[in-house]
């Protein structure tokens, strides 16, 4: 069921103000989501003040610098810091992205930080995944092969190995799924771009041996057809892949098939 | 188990760009023209009840209000049919670079208001 509005205990309310204690001159301000699970509070927005003259130059950057220096409760995910591991994806701006690839120099104005949009949250900028997690499961993504000899390699063409270029790249961070309007409204039901980009992703696999099976799974009218080619999934995807593409190819592979 | 904590916001942070307002106005121009022929229906209909019912049809067309209506409704159909096209031809596979989606979704909305501004020029002529 479609809900615009958040719940009642979702409403975001007006946070702490962390004024600069450094005295710099050249000062931007973070705003940045905030959930305290201890306490049974509504979520808030607290403002910090950052020292931009001694930050570099990602939103990471700023996030480990209000951790390190202002406030060290605040909590987010993050690991390699180079955009491969997927784990700072959040929505900056407005829009989702990688944290650690995302220079703040491209944000006019104020940065908003908020956690992946309509999760659960676990706590400040950590959304629950787990039932992303649980949907790339069920498209079982991996090889699956009628052949019975295991002792060598399965070749595969130049040409066919091509064919999983701007699939293969996908790092699952939900970047793209949690910015899809028709992945909020019906989340339960409906794959989402970064499952269904996977899904692909084996079925045009010529190593793979179960093409059909694997497109008639995802061929249930909600698994696949809730994609209205909003283009929010393209636009936010931090590695330039196209899960919109793809799914418009499941869809033509569907019909001609 | 059910799982009290919050939602995080959504639709309220999410930035709008030209591919998901193109979107959500070709949904809401589709509710529109359902609408707009049912209301052409009644009207066509009314020719039945004789010339008294048709007249004061006329006439609340011809008022300011009613001519607003006719613009905006030869404006929501106008955009259906441009983005409609667009539609089809994503799901043919194309057009789906970024770039593209952009140019597409700017010559809908672009489009449709010069296709307004011409029925309407093309109906003044003929009236």
């Amino acid at each position: 069921m479609v809900q615009i509005n958040l719940p009642k205990n979702s409403k975001v309310q007006k946070g702490n103000y962390y004024q600069d204690k450094t005295g710099s001159k050249n000062i931007r301000k973070a705003n940045v989501y905030r959930w305290d699970p201890s306490n049974g509070e509504n979520p808030r927005v607290d403002t910090y003040e950052v020292d931009m003259d001694n930050c570099p130059s990602k939103v990471l950057d700023i996030l480990n610098k209000i951790k390190n220096e202002i406030d060290p409760s605040l909590a987010y995910r993050r690991s390699c810091a180079h955009g491969v591991c997927g784990s700072c994806a959040m929505n900056m701006d407005g829009k989702n992205g990688l944290a650690c690839t995302k220079p703040h120099s491209e944000i006019e104005g104020d940065i908003n930080i908020y956690p992946l949009p309509h999760l659960k949250v676990k706590k400040d900028l950590i959304g629950d995944l787990s039932g992303l997690y649980k949907q790339y499961e069920s498209i079982e993504p991996w090889l699956k092969t009628n052949t019975k000899v295991e002792t060598t390699e399965i070749i595969q063409s130049k040409k066919d190995r091509k064919k999983l270029d701007g699939a293969y790249e996908c790092i699952m961070c939900a970047c793209c799924s949690t910015s899809c309007p028709s992945y909020w409204w019906n989340g339960d039901k409906y794959l989402g771009p970064a499952v269904l980009l996977q899904a692909y992703r084996w079925i045009v696999d010529s190593r793979d041996d179960e093409k059909k099976e694997r497109l008639k799974k995802v061929a249930d009218e909600l698994k696949l057809y809730r994609c209205h080619t909003i283009m929010n999934c393209t636009n936010a995807c931090p590695k330039g892949l196209n899960p919109a593409k793809a799914i418009a190819e499941l869809k033509k592979m569907l019909a001609t098939s | 188990m059910e799982n009290n904590n919050p939602l995080s916001p959504h639709i309220q942070i999410y930035r709008w760009h030209i591919s998901s307002l193109v979107s959500i106005s070709h949904r809401i121009t589709g509710i529109l023209n359902i609408v707009a022929i049912t209301v052409i229906c009644f009207w066509i209909a009314s020719l039945l009840l004789g010339e008294n019912s048709y007249e004061l049809t006329n006439i609340f067309l011809k008022s300011i209000f009613g001519k607003f209506i006719i613009i905006g409704l030869t404006w929501s159909f106008s955009f259906q049919i441009l983005s409609e096209i667009r539609h089809l031809i994503m799901d043919l596979g194309y057009g789906f670079e970024l770039r593209t989606t952009k140019i597409t979704g700017l010559i809908v909305i672009i489009g449709s208001f010069i296709m307004t501004v011409f029925i309407y020029l093309m109906g003044k002529q003929f009236i």
